[in-house]
Order: structure tokens, then sequence, then C-alpha cells
């Protein structure tokens, strides 16, 4: 999953080296926090333990993690999280392995505001410490580099949410789509639209989209559009009807379109509209029937 | 240039397929090289499938409703077969006509449309 | 990207449709922004003997675009609507290239002066 990551936000080495270089890691820095490290080490567990304090004494942030197995998890994940601060590297590798141990927290959930106010309690946890355990000098240093780390890491788990995010609106986009242009097959090789409400311009192009897959994909050899349900069938209707006919006619199939009330019937032809190109019927039943003839199959009264 | 579109015959049909992508030169040369097979042995019907085109623009339209107009006037009919989805939807969107360009879904189908036309004639 | 000659239509194409689909853009959109690049980068070929593509990417929130800038200095445009309208015959596939591409994009601007040169600016937006 993290590999998707480092694909969709471009996270190639140019991309890392420009973010390093924004976020002033200079060599020092990666050298001093790899230094750090045994003092990280000796603390981590203690860290941990801190910051999930805050996180389960808090109500909202302590529904993420219903039970002790999951936590758990979490926590070794994150005290992995956490040495890698002082891994000493900001480069491809370093980024690659933050996405996939930071993979586990995006998939419980977590929004931006409880992450970021969990580093906020990592540095103040780290802070504490360096200071009694270093020089006054020593620790400020150690603190401009760690700030600088977890910045970086804050921006690569804030992208990482939004490109999550934009995934799932486009999934939930690409829902409504296909809901609302139901094509259902009624025969092989036979697609029947039934269009119901109002055709705007940006329907009619999802309608016409649809429609075309679906005709290629089904090798289906007849569309019937049935528009008795659409409530109004003006010039600009007609036209969006007559261009998906004349698509579908390219892509080698004929369509069908049904329910013509008396109403419509007046309209298009007072409004001069050129429909001589598409097969038209007033009733449903009567366009099937034509579809089916067309693919071969002729429907019969039972005798008797 | 020459030939680098290979045309095939099958029955009484030519059949060519246009691939990826389609150097103005090329769809030229195309042209020329079918209206001189059909000279040399006219056929009843030429069947062109495009669906290895990702994009048809203007340009390649014009020469494939040309290709279908000249081919008529030789006595062949011209079906064009495997228009992707999205390249129809321009199409149309771009309000450019094949006219009268017969169309098919794959060549199967085509072929079958040109054979009907055949065994009425 | 440099258009000297027919084999850069053929290669503005391909670099519009990779840009396209690496930004998310569905196949529909991607033949339309493709086709309309190709009329367009054929315009600059055919009509001006020359000139520039520039593939320029966008972000808006949530959604992803391309801006396509194609110049030249050729010898320009002199009746813009009756071109866009495809009257003249003689800048009939002009007209036609423009009126067709408009159709595809969302944004279309174009800037042209007689015997100074045409810019057109294209923007097309990926939908979810």
């Amino acid at each position: 999953m993290a590999v998707d990551y480092m694909e969709k936000l471009k996270l190639d080495e140019r991309e890392v080296a420009s973010r390093r270089a924004f976020f002033e890691i200079t060599d020092e820095d990666l050298r001093r926090l790899a230094s750090l490290r045994p003092l990280a080490e000796r603390n981590s567990e203690l860290f941990v333990e801190r910051l999930y304090e805050l996180i389960m004494g808090h109500q909202e942030s302590r529904s993420f993690f219903p039970d002790e197995a999951t936590l758990n998890r979490v926590k070794r994940l994150q005290r992995q999280y956490f040495l890698g601060l002082f891994d000493g590297r900001c480069d491809r590798a370093y980024v690659e392995e933050r996405l996939r141990v930071g993979a586990t927290h995006e998939r419980v959930g977590l929004a931006p505001k409880f992450y970021i106010g969990a580093y906020g309690r990592y540095l103040r946890l780290l802070f504490d410490q360096m200071f009694q355990e270093l020089s006054p000098a020593e620790a400020q240093a150690a603190f401009r580099s760690v700030s600088k780390m977890v910045m970086f890491d804050m921006a690569l788990a804030i992208d990482t949410y939004i490109a999550a995010n934009l995934d799932t609106v486009a999934r939930h986009q690409a829902a409504i789509r296909e809901l609302s242009t139901p094509v259902i097959r009624v025969y092989s090789r036979v697609l029947l639209l039934p269009l119901v409400g109002t055709v705007d311009s940006h329907r009619a192009h999802q309608i016409m989209e649809t429609l075309l897959s679906r005709v290629v994909e089904e090798q289906a050899r007849v569309v019937i559009v049935d528009i008795a349900g659409v409530a109004v069938v003006d010039t600009k209707v007609a036209d969006h009807l007559l261009k998906t006919t004349e698509a579908v006619r390219l892509v080698g199939a004929a369509t069908t379109v049904t329910g013509i009330s008396a109403q419509v019937a007046r309209t298009i032809v007072q409004l001069g509209v050129d429909i001589s190109s598409m097969h038209t019927r007033a009733r449903l039943g009567d366009g099937i029937e034509l579809a089916l003839a067309m693919v071969g199959k002729v429907v019969a009264d039972k005798a008797g | 240039m020459r030939g680098s579109i290979p045309i095939l015959k099958v029955a009484s049909t030519l059949l060519v397929t246009l691939q990826t992508d389609l150097h103005d030169a090329m769809a030229e040369a195309f042209q020329q090289d079918l209206l001189s097979a059909i000279e040399r042995e006219p056929v009843s019907g030429l069947l062109i499938d495009i669906s290895g085109l990702y994009m048809v623009d203007s340009y390649v339209a014009r020469i494939l409703t040309e290709t279908g107009k000249m081919a008529r006037l030789m006595g062949t009919e011209t079906v064009i077969v495997g228009m992707r989805p999205e390249v129809a939807a321009t199409l149309v969107r771009m309000g450019y006509s094949f006219g009268a360009v017969r169309t098919a879904l794959n060549v199967d189908e085509g072929l079958a449309l040109l054979g009907v036309r055949v065994s009425q004639g | 990207m440099k258009i000297g000659g027919e084999d850069d239509v053929v290669l503005v194409r391909r670099m519009v449709r990779e840009v396209a689909q690496a930004r998310g853009f569905d196949p529909f959109a991607t033949a339309a922004v493709t086709t309309a690049a190709s009329e367009l980068a054929r315009n600059v070929w055919v009509h001006a003997r020359g000139g520039s593509a520039v593939i320029e990417e966008l972000a808006d929130g949530n959604r992803m675009g391309l801006r396509l800038r194609f110049e030249d200095q050729g010898p320009g445009i002199a009746n813009l609507d009756r071109a866009r309208a495809g009257g003249n015959s003689t800048v009939h596939s002009l007209g036609l290239g423009l009126a067709g591409s408009r159709r595809l994009v969302e944004s279309f601007d174009i800037q042209t002066k007689v015997g100074g040169g045409t810019t057109v600016t294209v923007t097309k937006w990926a939908r979810f």
C-alpha cells in the first residue's frame, strides 16, 4: 500500500531531495540524529506509553483503539516509527519506510488533528529528556534537528492522508455516476437505458460515456433509450439524444428511442430537430420487440 | 512508407488493421496502398479495423471517410469496425460527422454486414 | 515541446496522453484532451510551419488538470469568427480543428494577430 503512495505523491529521488532541502535537513542534522539513537532507544517505551496516555485519555481518539490487541500492535509500530526518526538518513528508502509504517495509522482512520497533536507530545517529551541528559547547547541543537525531521514526517503523513481521501471521493463519485445511468441488459446484446429526471449537459455526457462503454464491453448490437421518465424534452435534450445515437452508431450498434409521448413528438417536430437517423417507438414494449428483431429474435404470443 | 500497413484479403473483402499511432504520412500512404490494391483486384468489401486507435482527430477521420467514398466509387463498400467508446464520444463532441460511412462492432460483424450485401447483389 | 515537423505532432499527442493518464484522467477525458492537442499541434505545423507546445500540470484542491499552450509565429488568423465557424474554405481545416477542439476542453483562449502569430491556450480538468 505504501508503494502506491510513493507513486501517487510522485516521491521519486528528485522530489525527496527537494523536500529535504526545503525542510533544511542537513548532513549534520542527520549525523546528530543518528548519534541520538541510544538516547531514543532508552526512552522509546516510556515515550510511546506517554503518547498513548494522551490518546487513550481523550474520548474521541480513544474510540479508534477499541481493543487491547489493536492498541498493542499500534504501540509496537509506533515505537518503530519513533526510532525511525533517528535513522540518520533522509532518502527515498527512508520515505518508503515511513509510508509503510504510517499505513497502519491510516487504516485505523486517525484524523490529522490527532497525529499532529501526538507529534506535539513527542517533541515535548523529547525536549524534556534531552535537556535532562545533554548539555543545554547540545540539547538545543538536538531539538532543532529532531524538529526538522518531525516536520518532514508530518508533511508525508498529511499528504498521504489527503491522497487517501481523494481516492475515497473518486470512488464515491464513480458510484454516483453508475447509479444515475442504470444500463440494463435485457437480452443478449440488447441494452436498455431508462432515463428519468432532468438531463442537463453534464448528465448527458455521463450518459453517453457510460452507454458507450457498456455497448463495447458487452458488444451490444442494440441500445434502447427510454425517455418516458424525462421531465423536459427540449432542443438541448433532443440534441444530446442525437449525439448519443450517433456515437453509438460509430461504435457499431443501433439505438431505438422509446417512450415518446404525443407531447414530445409534437415538440420535436415543431422544433425542427432532424431525428430521421433514429429508430423511435412510442412504447417501451414496442422498442424491445424491435430490438429483439434486430438481433434475430421474434416475440410471439403463446397460442390458446 | 509504402506497404507499412498490411492489407489482408478475406474472401472478397480487404481487411486492414490500424494500430496505435498514425503519422500523417502513414495515413496518406495507407489510403494510396488501399486504392491501388482495389484497382489491381476489385473487391466488394473493405473492412477497416480501428480498435487499435486510441485517438481519431479530424484529420484521421477525414482520411477514413474519404477512403470510404473513394472505395465506393470503385464499387467497394467500406465498413469501419472497433471504434473505441472514447474515440466515438470525442468525434461526436467535436461535431465531426462521419456521414454515410458504415460501422460495426467488430470484424465478425463487419464481415457479416458486407457478406449480406454481397449475397443480395 | 518544439513543433518543427509532422512527427512532432505525433510526439505532442503521445506526451499529452501520457501526462493525462498519469494525472488520473479517465479514458474519455484523455481522448478528448489528446485529440484537442493533436488538432492544435497540427494547426501549428500545417498553417504556421512551426511553433511550440507547452504542457502544464494543474491542481485545484480536489481536481487535477492540464493546461496546453500552442504558440506559433505564423500568419495569424485574419477572420477569427469565420475561422471558428469553419466558414472560409481556405481556413476550413483550421476552423474545424479550432471549433472542434473548443468543444473538447473546459476553457479555450485564442490570441492572434495578422502577421504576428497565434497562441491557443486550453485547459482540461479531470472529473472524478
